[in-house]
């Protein structure tokens, strides 16, 4: 026989036997609804309906489910992850590989939207108190040197910059990027997430406490307890490259001084519940760094053995989460409210005017979003 | 549903195969037929539908044309009404035109029959031919509707003629190393798409994120590189996949490429650029049209014509039109300067060169983009290169030079005329491993979104 066609004849088998064994894996394969690893929900079975049927949505969602529940997708997913960055640009999935971490690649694409600049200039003239703001930079913006020239159109210093100056003056900026980008040679962001490590928070505070008129307390005071070293936050969900080393996560405890007396989340149906901070159970979910302030609800409310009568409203996205851990030496009570979990409007849960201060903590990748402060607002 | 989605590769094309292979051989053509109207029906019912009535439609036209064959008058007329109906189909999808019978038909806005403008052609030559009594009408309504709707040929399958298709049907075989045959040809298909294009479709789109009015000179010229290079991978990545999963089924479809990109002469691009289709537009335009009028000016002319017909079908715009006015102009003009002997290296290097400005009427979004992405080439931005070159130049030069020879014959003449035993054995031991090792690199690629999908144009 030729060699050519024997040659053929085991091409046939092996490619047979290859697409058959990982046909008969993905029909036997558990399916699980959520992906620990990338951190979101699958695409479940679609049902065939005359509606989806007849315009090819079916066809669609059966490819999503094929791809979500292919045989060891995971493996397949950080496999191309390689490949890709080593084969040419080093960005996968919008994620930049870079030799010792990732980052968001995406940032120039990025708008300070306008309605939000609206809402929170609205949200200062109907409030008795002092509005304090600070927009934290991404690990883009203080990494972002590293990244190809045509993604940095627009990088985050501007952004931070403009969003500064269209807000209404008689808000209180609180710039952090400066600080942050002199101290990038310390661990203050993750190497596989967006945001802020716990250390990292510790300078925001710092730098913030002051401006709200408190002084800080001095770093040795804290005890360091590392909760885990196997993070691997929202950047390798994306991309699911798993050259780049797992990120620790630290909770910082004050020695002696005040502590938490309740701490209380309510839900948007009314219900509310007791909650314990930093609870470890969350580490065995797909994003770890639920652990500082566990489930998302849109509103919590802290007290403390602190006995200054003195409030803050925090009005935050998830930059903040380990960033209270520090608030809790200086107020007897901290409102925490998160925008983007709020189904109902701000008053519904509180009455901002109960409070003196009011700051406003976010990352400026979430000025993105337009519907954030929808309903910051009567 | 493309071939390059992990749906297709690993649950379609399987499954199809494994029920093709079992089922009685008087059996297989209904079988063939089915399973196609599944695939239709996995994109979507409405497309089910719409090819349904496109197949009876042409099917109703060729048999009256058939009938009609003795009265030369007569039979114009069904042959008028079938290539007209096709027609304004292919408008109707492609441009913004007859909108009017959208509305009428509550076609919605988003449907698109995917590879309509191939099996327009193939339906539009089937009528001509049985018009011009080249052969009869087909009688068996499967067969023809395997001519038409054939899962393997659907998307961007070769062009062929109803006859050459007959005899591939009746003369099909598939056994084991006509399937390895397949698999080589459809992961040699996978891998131009999903490794070459989509990689050279971001250099592409690299370049072009940066001011038209600042573009380097070199960032110019190597954008368009890759947007050739890309165009070239994922027309005949798509044809390899189709011509792959077609030997599985026992069609031996012919390619569609012939190593185009890098020639030496730019006749020899115009002529080894998908083939089948130039091949249509000669046979179906250009010599229908050399009968009515005689003459070596008039020969020129209508070539560039044909050339200008091929650029629109690609886009439905003007800019297609130009590429093809251009390709075709530059073709005559190279006729004339015939007679001056060139070395090989500078045949490449002017052929490249016209083929590169013809290329970026082609790609821009309209006219005026396409002259100044040319004025970017020609160096009017006044930079040669910035620091954006030599980034994308660190990054995919590699790649880029792999493209490049992969894009002409270099590889295969190696193979073909090395006359040795030796290596024809290394390679009949090393292609199976290859080409399963390429085809779990494609699956890793494409296992994030689950697909790779259609780029740069909607064919």
């Amino acid at each position: 026989m030729k060699i050519s066609r024997l040659s053929d004849r085991i091409t046939a088998v092996i490619m047979i036997v290859f697409i058959f064994s990982f046909l008969i894996l993905t029909v036997l394969e558990k399916k699980d609804d959520y992906s620990l690893s990338e951190n979101r929900s699958l695409a479940s079975m679609p049902r065939p309906s005359k509606e989806s049927l007849s315009n090819g949505s079916y066809g669609r969602e059966l490819e999503a489910y094929m791809a979500d529940h292919f045989a060891y997708r995971d493996k397949w997913v950080s496999t191309k992850a390689r490949i890709e960055s080593d084969m040419c640009e080093k960005i996968v999935n919008g994620v930049y590989v870079g030799d010792d971490r990732l980052l968001d690649a995406d940032i120039s694409e990025r708008n300070i939207s306008e309605e939000n600049i609206s809402a929170i200039n609205k949200f200062r003239e109907n409030y008795s108190g002092t509005v304090y703001f600070t927009a934290v930079p991404t690990s883009s913006g203080v990494y972002g040197d590293v990244l190809p020239e045509y993604l940095l159109s627009n990088p985050e210093k501007n952004q931070i910059d403009s969003l500064y100056n269209a807000i209404d003056d008689s808000i209180r900026k609180i710039d952090t990027y400066n600080i942050l980008k002199m101290l990038n040679d310390s661990y203050i962001y993750y190497r596989n997430d967006t945001k802020l490590t716990s250390y990292g928070a510790y300078y925001v505070y710092r730098t913030v406490i002051q401006k709200l008129g408190f002084l800080p307390s001095a770093y040795d005071k804290y005890t360091i307890k590392h909760i885990t070293s196997d993070f691997k936050g929202n950047l390798y969900s994306r991309c699911l490259y798993n050259g780049t080393k797992p990120d620790i996560i630290d909770v910082y405890s004050y020695s002696g001084g005040a502590e938490i007396t309740s701490c209380t989340a309510y839900k948007n149906n009314g219900m509310s519940y007791r909650k314990t901070l930093n609870d470890a159970d969350f580490l065995l979910s797909g994003n770890m760094y639920r652990m500082y302030l566990g489930e998302e609800e849109p509103f919590i409310r802290i007290k403390t053995s602190v006995n200054n009568e003195k409030k803050l409203l925090l009005i935050k996205d998830s930059y903040a989460d380990c960033f209270i851990q520090f608030l809790i030496q200086h107020y007897s009570e901290i409102a925490v409210i998160s925008p983007e979990y709020m189904e109902k409007n701000i008053s519904y849960f509180i009455d901002p005017n109960n409070y003196e201060q009011t700051l406003f903590l976010f990352g400026i990748d979430s000025m993105d979003n337009d519907k954030l402060f929808e309903l910051l607002n009567k | 549903m493309l071939y390059s989605s992990l749906l297709f590769i690993y649950g379609f094309l399987p499954l199809s195969l494994l029920v093709y292979i079992i089922t009685p051989e008087s059996m297989k053509k209904n079988v063939l037929f089915f399973l196609s109207m599944i695939f239709c029906a996995l994109n979507s019912l409405k497309f089910l539908e719409f090819m349904l009535i496109y197949t009876v439609v042409n099917y109703i036209a060729g048999a009256l044309i058939w009938i009609l064959r003795d009265k030369k008058i007569l039979s114009a007329v069904p042959m008028l009404f079938g290539v007209s109906f096709d027609i304004i189909m292919i408008f109707m999808f492609r441009t913004k035109s007859f909108s009017f019978l959208r509305k009428n038909f509550h076609i919605p806005e988003e449907f698109f029959p995917i590879g309509i403008s191939f099996f327009t052609l193939s339906a539009v030559g089937y009528l001509i031919d049985i018009y011009r009594k080249r052969m009869r009408a087909e009688r068996d309504l499967i067969k023809f509707g395997l001519y038409i709707m054939m899962f393997p040929r659907i998307i961007m399958g070769p062009v062929i003629r109803y006859n050459t298709f007959k005899k591939m049907l009746k003369g099909r075989k598939s056994d084991l190393s006509e399937i390895g045959m397949g698999f080589t040809i459809f992961v040699k298909g996978l891998v131009k798409k999903v490794i070459a294009a989509d990689t050279m479709y971001m250099l592409y789109n690299a370049v072009k994120s940066v001011d038209i009015w600042e573009m380097p000179a070199l960032n110019a010229w190597l954008g368009m590189t890759a947007y050739l290079l890309c165009l070239y991978f994922t027309l005949s990545g798509f044809a390899d996949m189709g011509t792959g999963v077609g030997y599985c089924f026992g069609f031996r479809f012919p390619q569609s490429f012939n190593y185009p990109v890098f020639s030496t002469k730019i006749r020899d691009f115009a002529g080894n650029w998908h083939v089948q289709i130039i091949y249509w537009f000669r046979r179906y335009l250009s010599k229908p049209l050399c009968e009515l009028c005689r003459g070596r000016v008039y020969k020129k002319i209508i070539f560039i014509l044909a050339w200008c017909a091929v650029g629109f079908w690609y886009r439905f715009d003007i800019n297609g039109f130009l590429w093809g006015f251009f390709i075709g102009l530059s073709v005559v003009i190279e006729k004339f300067l015939g007679r001056m002997k060139l070395l090989k290296a500078t045949g490449i290097i002017y052929t490249y060169a016209v083929t590169m400005i013809c290329a970026v009427f082609l790609s821009g979004e309209n006219v005026s983009y396409s002259l100044h992405y040319l004025l970017a080439m020609l160096g009017g931005n006044k930079v040669f290169a910035d620091s954006q070159t030599f980034y994308l130049l660190k990054y995919y030069i590699v790649l880029l030079l792999i493209c490049m020879y992969f894009s002409t014959n270099l590889f295969r003449n190696m193979l073909m005329r090395s006359g040795k035993t030796k290596l024809r054995i290394v390679m009949g031991i090393f292609s199976p491993l290859i080409t399963v090792l390429l085809f779990a690199v494609c699956t890793a690629l494409i296992s994030y979104n689950g697909n790779s999908g259609m780029i740069l144009m909607k064919l």
